[in-house]
């Protein structure tokens, strides 16, 4: 078949014309097979370019257009948005990179001569081949899945459910607000944390838009964006949400007693209970684990207890069903366990804790009341804090955190505030504390004359020992010299990683994972919330270590990508660069079935042929290049159009 | 690439497909058939595929590929495969001209297969 081929070629200003003769260019160009003319311009990505574009394109009528300009990374889209007004397929278009593979990266004119006259040849013969292609349209639904009601989920999902979309918000524990939930007071305002919390968590659960379901966990996704369709795990509890009024009558009674995880083990909950004061919803849950009734025992004394009928035994696990067209993940994180760093004593000596434990020490819903008091109920002389653990550190987590320096100098505060007869030995490495407020909320805290610092280099170096009722700590600091200090409380700031079940959740979303497992972005600085994934998104701790405002922007932005993606009524176009198998030739051998990475290609057995879902298919051409009998294809990407333009490349 | 005004060398061709997944062993030949006395895959770095795993299957390809090069009498040294992502620029122009420095070391390819190589 004879077609008619134009080709315009773009000095782009002079980023092209001055490595390249573009004359020259024009001429070569004119003189190949199937080129009925040849055009330069200035700037075809301007507005003037681009109805100069238009206008030829529908005066010349070419069956092909070429476009010699810049990347199709940079202009592909313009170009083909512009052929698609003058009345030519997108996708009878071939763009060759002068710019960037030719003008910006040769020496040598000559040269740089060869390789344009090369890259034009083969774009003549490849184009000849393309075939029109049309994008096809689908409805997306509005709906969303967020997982995780920490700070960031919450507030992804408020911003979503104020603005009228229905939200599905999953949390794994049986309480919403996450960690920070957890905490007392948040730096560098000091700002009580649960009150701080308070209007956010009611309006989590009372929003007519939000669905939250709680003791619950992602099973399984499928689908797509705009088309999700979500398999979620929701665990009994065994209490009826809409009967239970709170009142606690059924674990003032329970007669089971165990270790309360949620306050770090240091104090105890009973078999039916809520996890702190004040968690919201205020709805006990039977923990099987130690509940005599799921270890042969027929006790009902929670039920007998309840006035409101609200404990119901036969209450079972379920599996729901959800059709969302995005998700946001929100998952958060955890702290590195200190223990696996021995030196530090974790585990080993009884007064050493987490940043974490020391934050339920110092609430006032936490085990001690919020007094500063150690296992044996006495209250601690001296204290130390000691930063990077774990973190910083190349043999363990290389990354900064970013928080535990403040929340070093909060610690500091608030000991402060508790027991100001108390000593607090920092041992730090760097102060990390960037932000407008936050260094004068260290500086304050240096002035108070209990508050001593000592500077070490890192790896943390301290070796911690328990030496009867006290706790030893040597290190070098930063000049050299041997430290030795003697505390009757330890403080670690371990490393933050990502929440566990995130490698699970990376494979049932196919988001992938860096190498510290936290979520790997659609792009590291322009696409922070977006994943590889169309229409999944992350935010907060999930994405990276962060403060409690970052995760809350993130969550707003997260649902600010979802609202301007999925909007109501408006189609979700679809890849037109997919792959196809011709049925006629498939031996039914079903290697791609197996190597498709997004489970685009079913097996008919019926036929007994491979049938490509174009709605899931991306286009990557896998299954193409595996196909033993040359039935799949890649649209755009044919092994004819591919090998002409490789016959033609190194003539 | 002009970013980090390094120059890369003038003899080098690039085709562009949506993902290495998508390299046919065809391709390589025909690349080796029409007169390159080198190839070099290109693609992003394992676990950061843009289509998931494509990466992983050109990988598996190229063991392959290079066994099958060395049936056709082709050194397996003239068939590259190098991570690269994209704002690896650095790495980008110097594999190109270590590429480029050791096929001539090898000289140009025999050009013993001018048979087409068609589909095996």
């Amino acid at each position: 078949m004879k077609v008619r081929v134009g080709v315009y070629i773009c000095s782009c200003g002079t980023n092209i014309s001055e490595k390249l003769d573009l004359s020259e260019l024009s001429r070569y160009s004119s003189s190949l097979n199937d080129v009925a003319y040849v055009k330069i311009h200035n700037l075809l990505c301007s507005e003037e370019g681009r109805n100069f574009l238009i206008h030829d394109v529908m005066h010349q009528k070419p069956d092909r257009v070429i476009i010699a300009a810049c990347s199709p990374r940079e202009h592909e889209k313009t170009f083909r948005n512009v052929l698609q007004r003058a009345g030519v397929n997108p996708f009878l278009f071939q763009m060759v990179n002068l710019r960037e593979q030719v003008a910006w990266v040769t020496a040598d004119k000559t040269q740089a001569g060869e390789k344009a006259r090369c890259y034009v040849r083969a774009a003549v013969k490849r184009v000849a081949l393309h075939e029109p292609l049309e994008i096809q349209e689908i409805d997306c639904n509005t709906d969303v899945l967020v997982i995780g009601a920490g700070v960031a989920g919450m507030e992804a999902a408020l911003t979503l459910a104020q603005s009228g979309r229905r939200v599905c918000l999953v949390e794994k524990n049986s309480f919403v607000g996450g960690k920070v939930i957890l905490y007392e007071d948040v730096s560098p305002t000091m700002e009580c944390s649960s009150c701080m919390l308070q209007p956010k968590m009611d309006e989590i659960l009372h929003h007519e838009n939000i669905e939250l379901l709680t003791c619950s966990e992602i099973q399984e996704v499928l689908g797509f964006v705009g088309n999700f369709t979500v398999r979620i795990e929701k665990k009994a509890g065994f209490v009826d949400k809409s009967k239970c009024v709170g009142c606690g009558a059924c674990y003032e009674q329970c007669p089971i007693t165990t270790k309360n995880e949620f306050n770090s083990n240091l104090s105890d909950r009973k078999a039916i209970d809520l996890p702190f004061a004040g968690a919201l919803p205020n709805v006990p849950v039977i923990d099987r684990k130690t509940c005599l009734r799921f270890h042969g025992q027929d006790c009902t004394i929670c039920k007998q207890a309840c006035h409101f009928d609200a404990i119901d035994y036969d209450d079972r696990d379920e599996f729901l069903e959800r059709n969302v067209g995005g998700i946001i993940v929100a998952t958060g994180f955890e702290l590195f366990d200190p223990s696996a760093l021995p030196r530090f004593g974790y585990g080993k000596i009884p007064e050493v804790y987490t940043s974490l434990e020391f934050e339920r020490i110092l609430s006032q819903n936490g085990p001690t009341g919020g007094k500063l008091l150690m296992k044996n109920a006495g209250e601690p002389k001296s204290l130390a804090i000691i930063h990077c653990v774990g973190s910083r550190d190349k043999g363990v987590k290389d990354y900064c955190s970013g928080v535990c320096c403040l929340y070093a100098v909060k610690f500091a505060h608030m000991v402060k505030k508790r027991s100001p007869a108390v000593k607090v030995y920092d041992l730090y490495a760097d102060w990390c504390v960037p932000g407008k407020d936050n260094q004068s909320f260290l500086d304050s805290i240096r002035e108070w004359k209990n508050f001593r610092v000592i500077r070490t280099s890192l790896p943390m170096n301290v070796i911690t020992k328990q030496s009867k009722e006290r706790i030893n700590l040597s290190c070098t600091d930063v000049s050299g010299k041997r430290k030795k200090i003697s505390v009757d409380m330890v403080v670690l700031c371990p490393a933050m990683i990502p929440a566990k079940n995130s490698n699970m959740l990376s494979e049932i979303l196919s988001i992938s994972q860096g190498k510290d497992g936290f979520f790997s972005e659609g792009h590291k600085t322009l696409a922070p919330v977006s994943t590889t994934i169309e229409g999944i998104f992350i935010a907060g701790c999930a994405q990276s270590p962060k403060d409690i405002q970052g995760s809350i922007a993130q969550g707003a932005a997260a649902a600010g990508q979802i609202l301007s993606m999925l909007v109501p009524g408006r189609k979700l176009e679809l890849h037109a660069m997919t792959a196809e198998i011709n049925g006629d030739a498939c031996s039914g051998c079903m290697i791609c079935v197996g190597l498709c990475p997004y489970k685009a290609i079913v097996f008919d057995r019926a036929k007994g042929v491979a049938v490509v879902n174009t709605i899931l298919c991306k286009g990557c051409g896998t299954c193409v290049a595996a196909c033993p009998s040359g039935s799949a294809k890649s649209k755009h990407f044919t092994t004819e159009q591919v090998c002409a333009e490789i016959e033609e490349i190194l003539q | 690439m002009s970013s980090s005004g390094k120059v890369s060398p003038p003899n080098v061709r690039f085709i562009r497909l949506m993902c290495t997944g998508r390299i046919d062993p065809e391709f390589v030949m025909k690349g080796f058939q029409s007169g390159a006395d080198g190839v070099v895959i290109l693609g992003c770095h394992p676990g950061d595929c843009h289509y998931k795993e494509g990466n992983y299957n050109t990988l598996r390809r190229v063991y392959l590929l290079r066994r099958m090069l060395s049936q056709f009498g082709i050194e397996e040294k003239r068939l590259w495969l190098e991570w690269i992502s994209a704002c690896e620029t650095d790495k980008f122009v110097d594999t190109l001209h270590d590429m480029v420095r050791e096929i001539k070391a090898l000289g140009p390819l025999n050009k013993g297969i001018t048979h087409d190589v068609g589909r095996y």
